[in-house]
């Protein structure tokens, strides 16, 4: 009893320090930047390298840089598991005094997207979400730097048909997709491209439910003989798609998938067997890249933050990273333009809707060779950067193609037509009229 | 003391019929009505409002339903989240082939779905029981979900498969959508849980409600003192689903904003059966605490690292709450097994008999 007393008072005392401790820091300059992120639930093991990445390089600027132009970042994670109920719970707790939302995932992107209007915070939804949110204009409030799915999709069918997308006349491609939001995005382009190129097109949905067990989608692939499997997966299905894919002998390099299908920690389960396995992705982990070193000198080696073994080279881990440049360059932008340390969440999308990433801008952020140069503007929040297909060599991805850009052409028209059906259906829908591009 | 009953005699029928014989009782319900009509809104903030008052309101709803039909006609569902769907989505129909019609119309149209529904898949109950009956229901559940992703018509051919709540105005306000103050939301969904509460309150008191329970426990002798069992059955599928219906209406439209079909997964209507079961099966105001106890406190939880100072990694503390919540629903089914509402009326039995509590 007496030891209880003890550590009753040691730990009333803690509390009372760390209470008096906390307004010291309140009252410090600091940007507070959440995330909604999802290290727990049946898709954590894709989120904890992502959330990894972004937590360690801004980690990492405040180490190095003392955080921003002298201000410092507060970045803070709320667990959401990837359900969609706690994500909200996390956007209200957080909306008071955040700059941005990362809503990280097409579900809580969906739910939070017609609010963004109302509540005016800046959404960052990095190569996900919705994929007309790359229509300024509508969306004056959504970012989905540097590509969205659409471009994905024309990249990929660039890379197969070596440029010439009427070189797919007759043949056959089969979209494995995730049968959620997010899996279904990509479909409107793939039938539209597939009406005016002449090849056929065919989606095989694949159940939340069925993740771990695609015997029947992949008896139909067998059956079909598709020319080429393309797959917008997430989570276990990925690990699933491929130990099938090797067990019905499909040609691995006739197997492509989107960005969120390339993570190292699906293919290893596969290992050897994966081998050829392509991803089209708008990132390149470069672990000698400066940054990537000033991460390991600043934040792994000093023991700040810890990560798993190997992580450090991963796909995802370095994608982590560029995610949370795109925000901290967004900030430094508005912090330039404004003449401000501590912006408010309509500077910041000032800030985001004029990333420039040039050449030089890579280089000087350390990131040489991570990224392709793109721009957003008011008009264009994607700024549609270009991608490259990375391949499995049975234990890592590595660069296997030059640079792709998605055929802008085809797709604008589609996604202006679907972001106006969009304000068209959640009436009344402000847009951006002051932005003359 | 607080709970004497001593002096309080009904000199009428009427007066013996009421709600609320007990004069503490009637006191206590208002002064819960008054915080939930007047003292919450005035002083919640929008979390509050978003992550704690409006979702318990909706929860109990949607286990107010199934406790209709589990708790009072002994029919044991496990579809509930399927008819919610239902609802939501006869809802969204409604609202997108009718725009302009008024809100509360729509939802009072869009439970009929729903019940009928219900009754279709309550028809196995007229042979089977218990488990075997849980997994006739369990087909419902399945089925409907896989329904809503099939069916593009449902979600009006958006290419996302998801529905969007459209901007809906009644009386010149906002009260769906976007655009909605979360305060005029809380106050629509206070009034439909209030109106259909003050419904199954007398539903279950009267003589549906005993035929339910005659049939509950024990449906041959129900049947051989002249109660139709197909009836009894079939209308507690068709009231429980239109229950579910409307709260699942309200879930998506006064609340979430979008819906997805896997919201109504086979995992939500574990989380209405828990509701049920922890706040007391054959209650009204079991619903009520079992919302507030799985619902709300896990949000609360998460408050209290940051009100002490500590700071907790985020993920950590999910799992801290998991595990404290998982512990308090064992601790609750220990130490009652009847549920919260039992717990809760042991307790008001002792303050009658206060003093000499035995």
């Amino acid at each position: 009893m007496r030891l209880f007393g003890k550590f009753a008072l040691v730990g009333a005392a803690m509390a009372v320090s760390t209470a008096l401790a906390i307004p010291a820091s309140l009252a410090e300059d600091s940007l507070y930047l959440p995330n909604l992120a999802y290290r727990t639930g049946p898709f954590a093991a894709t989120g904890i390298p992502l959330m990894d990445g972004q937590r360690d390089y801004i980690a990492m600027l405040n180490a190095r840089d003392g955080g921003l132009n002298g201000v410092k970042l507060n970045y803070d994670e709320c667990e959401t598991g990837y359900n969609t109920e706690k994500g909200v719970e996390c956007y209200e707790k957080t909306k008071d005094k955040a700059l941005v939302t990362q809503p990280w995932s097409t579900g809580i992107t969906l739910q939070v997207l017609p609010k963004s209007n109302v509540d005016k915070i800046p959404i960052l939804a990095p190569g996900y979400g919705f994929s007309p949110m790359a229509e300024g204009k509508i969306f004056q409030w959504a970012f989905n730097p540097p590509a969205s799915y659409w471009d994905g999709a024309s990249m990929i069918l660039k890379y197969i048909s070596g440029g010439n997308l009427d070189s797919l006349k007759g043949k056959k491609i089969v979209l494995l997709h995730l049968d959620a939001p997010y899996g279904k995005e990509p479909i409107p382009l793939f039938e539209d491209m597939a009406k005016k190129h002449g090849f056929t097109f065919l989606a095989i949905p694949v159940g939340v439910k069925e993740m771990q067990n695609q015997s029947a989608q992949w008896l139909q692939i067998r059956r079909e003989k598709p020319d080429y499997v393309l797959m917008w997966g997430w989570g276990a299905m990925n690990a699933g798609a491929a130990s099938e894919a090797v067990k019905t002998h499909f040609p691995m390099d006739h197997f492509i998938g989107i960005w969120w299908s390339g993570h190292d920690g699906d293919m290893k389960t596969v290992g050897e067997g994966g081998k050829g396995y392509k991803s089209i992705s708008w990132s390149v982990p470069v672990s000698d890249a400066p940054v990537m070193q000033d991460i390991k000198k600043y934040v792994l080696d000093a023991k700040v933050n810890t990560i798993g073994e190997g992580e450090f080279d991963w796909v995802f881990y370095q994608r982590g990273v560029l995610i949370s440049m795109f925000l901290t360059e967004g900030i430094k932008t508005a912090q330039e333009h404004f003449n401000a340390k501590v912006i408010t969440p309509e500077q910041l999308r000032w800030g985001l809707e004029n990333l420039n990433f040039d050449e030089a801008r890579i280089k000087a952020l350390g990131a040489d060779g991570m990224i392709a140069p793109f721009k957003t503007t008011c008009a264009d929040h994607a700024g549609h950067a270009g991608g490259w297909i990375l391949q499995w060599d049975g234990s890592k991805f590595v660069k296997a193609s030059d640079l792709l850009t998605a055929d802008r052409d085809a797709i604008v028209p589609l996604e202006q037509a679907k972001a106006k059906e969009y304000a068209e259906a959640n009436k009344p829908w402000p847009t951006n009229d002051e932005c003359k591009m | 003391m607080l709970y004497r009953t001593a002096g309080q005699f009904k000199t009428s029928y009427e007066a013996d019929f009421a709600l609320f014989p007990v004069r503490q009782d009637a006191l206590l319900l208002g002064v819960i009505l008054l915080f939930a009509w007047l003292i919450f809104p005035l002083t919640a903030s929008d979390f509050a409002f978003q992550t704690l008052l409006i979702p318990v309101l909706i929860y109990s709803l949607a286990s107010l339903g199934l406790n209709l039909l589990t708790g009072y006609a002994g029919q044991l569902s496990l579809g509930t989240a399927a008819f919610m769907g239902v609802g939501a989505y006869a809802c969204y129909k409604i609202t997108t082939i009718f725009p302009g019609i008024n809100l509360l119309v729509a939802l009072a149209l869009a439970g009929f779905f729903p019940a009928a529904i219900g009754i279709v898949f309550g028809l196995p109950s007229l042979r089977i029981k218990g488990f075997y009956l849980a997994i006739a229901t369990l087909a419902a559940q399945f089925f409907l979900v896989w329904l809503f992703e099939k069916w593009a018509w449902l979600y009006n051919y958006n290419t996302s498969g998801a529905i969007q709540v459209p901007n809906i105005r009644m009386f010149g306000v906002y009260v769906a959508g976007p655009q909605a103050a979360s305060i005029t939301q809380y106050y629509f969904v206070l009034f439909v849980v209030c109106l259909i509460t003050w419904f199954s309150i007398n539903i279950t008191r009267g003589r549906i409600g005993r035929i339910w329970k005659a049939v509950r426990d024990m449906d041959i002798a129900a049947e051989l003192v002249g109660i139709n069992l197909m009836r009894a059955k079939l209308s507690a599928f068709a009231i429980s689903s239109y229950v579910a219906g409307v709260s699942g209406a309200l879930f998506v439209f006064l609340w979430r904003g979008a819906a997805e079909p896997n919201l109504f997964d086979v995992q939500l209507s574990f989380r209405i059966l828990f509701i049920a079961i922890i706040g007391g099966l054959g209650s009204i105001l079991g619903n009520f605490l079992g919302a507030i106890l799985i619902v709300a406190l896990p949000v609360v939880l998460n408050w209290i690292p940051g009100l002490f100072g500590f700071s907790i990694e985020s993920a950590v503390l999910q799992h801290i709450n998991t595990m404290i919540i998982g512990a308090l629903i064992i601790f609750f089914l220990i130490v009652e097994p009847l549920g919260l509402a039992r717990l809760w009326g042991i307790a008001r039995e002792k303050l009658i008999l206060w003093p000499f509590p035995h």
